[in-house]
């Protein structure tokens, strides 16, 4: 029980960001907050909508009490019952208002808030999409997911409420001083020792929360990332009995976020409790003041009633005031780490030329060079394929097979060097132009939730029905998805769960081959298919490279022997190139390669 | 509901605490009338200075009572609903990782993520919020209604009808709000998908220009929830204009029989006024009441979210790391059955093999014949519908998961490598594995001399957030992490398909002289030919099985693959 009792003070203290830092950052607050009015703003109708009904609401809530008075004066005090119908009408009149134009207020603000966040975050995940390859490389995905969730939720909560609630406290707070001013300015004038009071203790408060809540966000984002993570390998996970140890990793982010949250919420929790105790403070004070100038004659009794309960009134607004300030904060932290992201620079796709039609599919490469990370990973590689030829890329794993692909799908941009397509330098191209010209099927052959039909209709989305069903046939897909119960509507689950590795390989060089590009590139395409099946590939391959470049990896050699030119790499290098039959005389290490893969059987006998 | 109490039960004391504070600060604000009363009764009135400043004194002494009670009340409401929050995701994540692969897929991998994140933070702000103000507001408006009781019995009736009226209402709203904030929830599970494929796909994406496509499916995830939000928001709003109306109908009543009593002269004028503050009094208390519901409600819909989850059937979790790698390691399938849920035909059917110890089967078959399922079997990762999986004599069933599995190898179809350095990857593995046992994993697994090349060697950061490896140093990284444990069975799914020949065979031979039983998915015949066994499986039921020789007498597909692999090269 005491240890219970302890334990909410035992929490450690938090390391949040150094003063000069936290200095640094109030002004970028006022660059968020700015930038996320100009989102709000947009919706400037229903926005003065929304204040016109505050206005109305606000009024309707004092008028309503007046009425209540006078009445019970006329009423009960003067015994004039014939007022009594005529007052409850007009009572009535102005309580429906107040209850419409409290409906009013929200329905219009939440319509301009949520539509506010709708565009903001479509906006990040558009941005999203034009960010370079290499920005995801560094990432959790669910790091990202976070700030399009849950950042989004804190951003969110504030808009609905915040703007109804200034306009109402700035309305209210205006209104009572007037009132103040003219009971008894002297008075107002001591009330007022309340301001300098709050604006201290919530300096004190808010220098700690906006630091605060921008950890417990950036947290959240950490320990969501994880998840994901740890989410999308469960099935390897339970395989190595690591349940405990992923656990506990969880455990320490979530006991991270929860530091943060602790403190950010217990010290925001300080607000409402400081404003109530200025509020009772003030009233003591009134009371002490007042008490001192009435018995020297300055004011009356009356006025000291009346002025105590109008000072609870003005600090009503302030408290709520106070309030939205730190709300206010919570959203700031998380649109800043939304902004951040919007900030991020995207990748080129201005073209400086236009790209010449028809695309005739000359690939080559002169001198590229490309280091990541300080590691050169492409070393002067030079080759080139004539339109419609077969280029083949041969040699060990992470020799830079797949970084020449990147290259070429500007992914990533040589350090020096050129790739040139039909002559031209491909980084002068729009890069979805270029993109556009070729069709890719990529190691790891991802597919979308939907059914077989959608993902491969990805490759050209205006495809027909029929010419879906012919690319799949092609891909010699046709055999297993007539197979399926629902057939091409069957529905796949988040990256083409419910099928084989294998289908998955076959659909993807359906959805390529349905894109009908210039140049066609196969990055392992057929690893996980068996032989019999990728020989019927092969000849519908065969056809359809007709008339268009295509450029290949394959780990099984004697798929790649026709070739019109094999590029064997090693260490990033070009060691040889050539057709097989130039290769194997030059007894090189293509020869050797192929004569391991024949010798294999033999030597592992 | 009931669950989210049994989670905050725990904290009970920080609950009763921060509630006790929360009446000291009501008590201090219910004395401040009659201390006003006294200042100007007792000493304004009287003229006397001294009772002024006196009780103006105990004013400000209550004041700064409550602001610390206050202060307090902070920490403890903190301490209790953010250490829930802590315990319940903790608990939601604790379920994930032990859900049976059935049951995992059910949920899709974004909705567990919003349920683990976003539902938990409704929940944990919900309970904050309510040890804050909830006790406030039923507590005002009992008192109210009571004290109106004792000012004037008639006119307080009024109020007997319009507050449970109003409060049936109330129910109505948070019920229906529930299940529209549960679609708002779906909704928000269905922006995190899309934007996770996305992410994932991001190359995919590029590469056939569907930016457009992609940002039309998110605009139209986004605008979901947007639409949702709203119509649930708004709906909830109601509860504010109605407490209003149907209070401010109160006083209209309280006007018309008062001023019928007055005039009657069965009541007072100030038994009215009074019960007329109590009526204001109340409006305020209950309005705290529209923000109760809309939080209430929403954390009603996440908290039905998370218990779905929690009463989800798990495996039993393995404890520990149970060391067991010294069994022999035979495996019997005997007719093994199998039909994933909501596919019409069974993926393996009648499935029947046997491996002997220290032996290497190889398992071939065209895509979708069932090979990666045959394989997932072993490690108990799917259990047949029918049949039996044998282990050393033991069907699988009765062997103890953690044992089993800590028996085996397991390297999956798709190399994946979590966050971190490669140390702690292979850790995986083995959790004491030392830094010479990695780097013998390492040699083992061909990968060593790539690894030492990388910045930081052996803790050079990877996956996610780290560098990037190429697919087949991926695929080795993970084949080290598996012989890391010294298994005596190792499970190779298809995971040498990025390997030339040559290194290939050097791995097949270190596996050889560790005497371990290999079961390995391959599409290279180069390696099932020196097998001691070819497991060939079509439309999942076994063909053939045997060693080359006797495949290729009996087995006419193996022919065919045969031929297939010795003939002219793809695109001849």
């Amino acid at each position: 029980m005491r240890n219970s009792l302890k334990e909410p003070f035992q929490y450690p203290k938090i390391d949040t960001e150094p003063p000069e830092q936290a200095k640094r950052r109030a002004d970028d607050w006022k660059g968020t907050l700015r930038r996320l009015g100009a989102y709000l703003l947009v919706h400037k109708k229903k926005l003065v909508l929304t204040l016109l009904m505050v206005a109305l609401s606000s009024s309707m809530a004092l008028l309503g009490p007046l009425i209540v008075g006078l009445s019970i004066d006329e009423l009960l005090v003067n015994e004039n019952t014939g007022i009594l119908l005529p007052a409850l009408a007009g009572l009535a009149a102005v309580y429906v208002l107040h209850s419409v134009s409290v409906y009013l207020q929200h329905y219009w603000m939440l319509g301009a808030a949520q539509k506010t966040i709708y565009t903001l975050r479509t906006d990040f995940f558009d941005h999203l999409q034009l960010l370079p390859v290499g920005f995801f490389d560094k990432r959790r995905h669910g790091e990202l997911m976070s700030r399009m969730t849950n950042d989004m939720d804190n951003i969110s909560n504030t808009l609905n409420t915040s703007v109804i609630q200034l306009g109402q406290s700035l309305l209210t707070l205006g209104g009572v001083l007037v009132v103040m001013l003219y009971l008894s300015p002297m008075l107002t004038a001591v009330t007022l020792f309340i301001v300098p009071a709050m604006y201290f203790g919530m300096k004190w408060i808010t220098r700690r929360t906006g630091p605060l809540f921008k950890a417990q966000q950036s947290r959240l984002g950490d320990m969501t990332g994880y998840t994901q993570e740890t989410l999308n390998g469960q099935q390897l996970i339970q395989a190595y009995s690591q349940e405990e140890r992923v656990m506990a990793s969880f455990n320490d982010y979530s006991r991270s976020y929860r530091l943060a949250a602790f403190w950010a919420q217990t010290i925001s929790g300080f607000i409402p409790k400081l404003m109530n105790m200025l509020n009772n403070a003030g009233f003591a004070v009134i009371a002490g003041v007042g008490g001192i100038l009435a018995l020297q004659g300055y004011i009356t009794v009356g006025v000291i009633v009346i002025f105590a309960e109008y000072a609870r009134q003005f600090t009503r607004p302030l408290n709520d005031l106070a309030n939205q300030f730190n709300v206010l904060l919570s959203a700031i932290a998380g649109a800043e780490r939304v902004f951040t992201m919007m900030d991020e620079p995207k990748e080129e796709t201005r073209a400086s030329k236009r790209m010449k039609r028809p695309v005739r599919g000359a690939v080559s490469f002169e001198h590229v060079t490309f280091a990541y990370e300080q590691e050169t990973i492409i070393d002067d590689v030079t080759f080139r394929a004539e339109p419609g030829e077969m280029i083949a890329f041969a040699g060990p794993t992470g020799a830079g097979k797949t970084t020449l692909i990147s290259l070429l799908a500007r992914f990533y941009e040589p350090a020096s060097g050129s790739i040139l397509l039909d002559g031209e330098p491909i980084s002068g191209y729009g890069m979805e132009e270029l993109r556009g010209e070729m069709a890719f099927v990529l190691q790891d052959s991802y597919l979308f939730a939907g059914s077989i039909r959608e993902n491969i209709r990805y490759g050209r989305l205006d495809a027909s029905d029929e010419e879906v069903e012919a690319a799949a046939e092609a891909a010699d897909a046709g055999r297993f998805i007539r197979r399926l119960p629902d057939g091409y509507e069957t529905k796949l689950g988040s990256g083409g769960s419910g099928i084989s590795q294998g289908q998955k390989q076959l659909l993807s060089i359906a959805r390529a081959l349905l894109a009908d590009p210039a140049v066609l590139v196969l990055d392992e395409a057929t690893s996980s298919i068996d032989t019999i099946t990728e020989l019927h590939i092969q000849r519908a391959l065969k056809r359809l490279m007709k008339g268009r470049t295509s450029i290949v990896i394959a780990h099984r050699l004697n798929t790649i022997r026709r070739a019109d030119t094999i590029v064997v790499l090693e260490e990033g290098r070009v060691v040889e190139q050539g057709s097989h039959d130039e290769l194997i005389q030059q007894s090189g290490s293509y020869q050797a390669m192929i004569q391991s893969q024949q010798e294999g059987k033999a030597e592992m006998a | 509901m009931e669950m989210i109490w049994s989670y905050l039960k725990k904290y009970k004391i920080a609950v009763a605490a921060a509630l006790l504070l929360t009446l000291l600060e009501l008590g201090v604000e219910l004395v401040q009338p009659l201390l006003i009363a006294r200042i100007i009764d007792d000493g304004i009135l009287q003229e006397d200075l001294g009772t002024v400043l006196f009780w103006g004194g105990w004013l400000l002494v209550f004041s700064l009572a409550a602001f610390a009670a206050g202060i307090i009340n902070s920490f403890y409401a903190a301490h209790a609903s953010m250490s829930t929050g802590h315990d319940l995701r903790s608990a939601v994540f604790r379920k994930v990782q032990t859900l049976a692969a059935g049951s995992f897929q059910r949920f899709a991998v974004s909705s567990l993520l919003t349920r683990v994140t976003n539902d938990v933070i409704q929940i944990q702000n919900t309970i904050f919020m309510s040890l804050r103000i909830m006790l406030r507001a039923p507590l005002l408006v009992a008192g109210s209604v009571i004290m109106a009781f004792f000012v004037q019995w008639q006119l307080a009736l009024i109020l007997f009808t319009t507050v449970p009226l109003l409060s049936i209402v109330l129910i109505i709203i948070v019920r229906r709000a529930a299940g529209m904030f549960s679609r708002v929830q779906q909704a928000v599970d269905q922006v995190n998908h899309t934007a996770e494929e996305n992410l994932t796909a991001v190359r995919l994406v590029k590469t056939f220009v569907r930016r457009k496509h992609e940002s039309k499916k998110f605009h139209s995830a986004a605008g979901q929830l947007q639409d949702r939000t709203v119509r649930t928001m708004r709906m909830v709003e109601i509860t504010m204009p109605l407490i209003l109306l149907v209070m401010n109908g109160s006083i209209m009543a309280v006007l018309w029989f008062g001023t019928a009593g007055v005039t009657g002269g069965a009541m007072s004028v100030g038994e009215v006024v009074a019960v007329i503050n109590y009526v204001t009094r109340m409006t305020g208390a209950l309005s705290i009441f529209s923000m109760i519901i809309i939080i209430f409600s929403r954390a009603k819909a996440s908290a039905a979210r998370i218990s779905s989850v929690l009463e989800e059937e798990s495996t039993e979790l393995p404890r520990g790391s149970g060391r067991q790698n010294d069994i022999p390691g035979e495996v019997v399938f005997r007719d093994v059955t199998f039909t994933y849920p909501e596919m019409p035909e069974p993926v393996l059917s009648r499935v029947s093999f046997s491996v002997s110890p220290g032996s290497r089967t190889a398992v071939l078959g065209a895509a979708g014949s069932g090979k990666t399922t045959l394989i997932q079997m072993i490690p108990k990762l799917l259990l047949p519908d029918e049949g039996e999986v044998v282990i050393d004599g033991v069907p699988a069933s009765e062997w103890k998961t953690e044992s089993l599995r800590a028996a085996i190898g397991y390297v999956p179809q798709e190399a994946v490598l979590f966050s971190g350095t490669i140390a702690d990857n292979l850790r995986w593995g083995r959790e004491d594995a030392s830094e010479e046992e990695m780097v013998q994993a390492l040699k083992d697994a061909q990968i060593y001399g790539a690894v030492q090349e990388l910045p930081d060697g052996l803790y050079t950061r990877v996956g996610q957030r780290g560098i990037n490896l190429s697919g087949g140093q991926k695929q080795r990284i993970s084949i080290a992490r598996a012989l890391i444990r010294d298994p005596s069975i190792l499970l190779l799914d298809d995971s040498t398909s990025a390997l030339d020949t040559h290194t290939e065979k050097k791995l097949l031979d270190v596996i050889e002289s560790r005497q371990c039983t290999v079961l390995m998915i391959t599409q290279k015949l180069a390696s099932a030919e020196t097998a001691d066994q070819i497991v060939l499986l079509e439309d999942g039921m076994v063909e053939a099985a045997g060693t080359d020789d006797e495949l290729a007498r009996s087995s006419r597909l193996y022919r065919a693959v045969k031929e297939s692999q010795e003939g002219g090269g793809m695109y001849a």
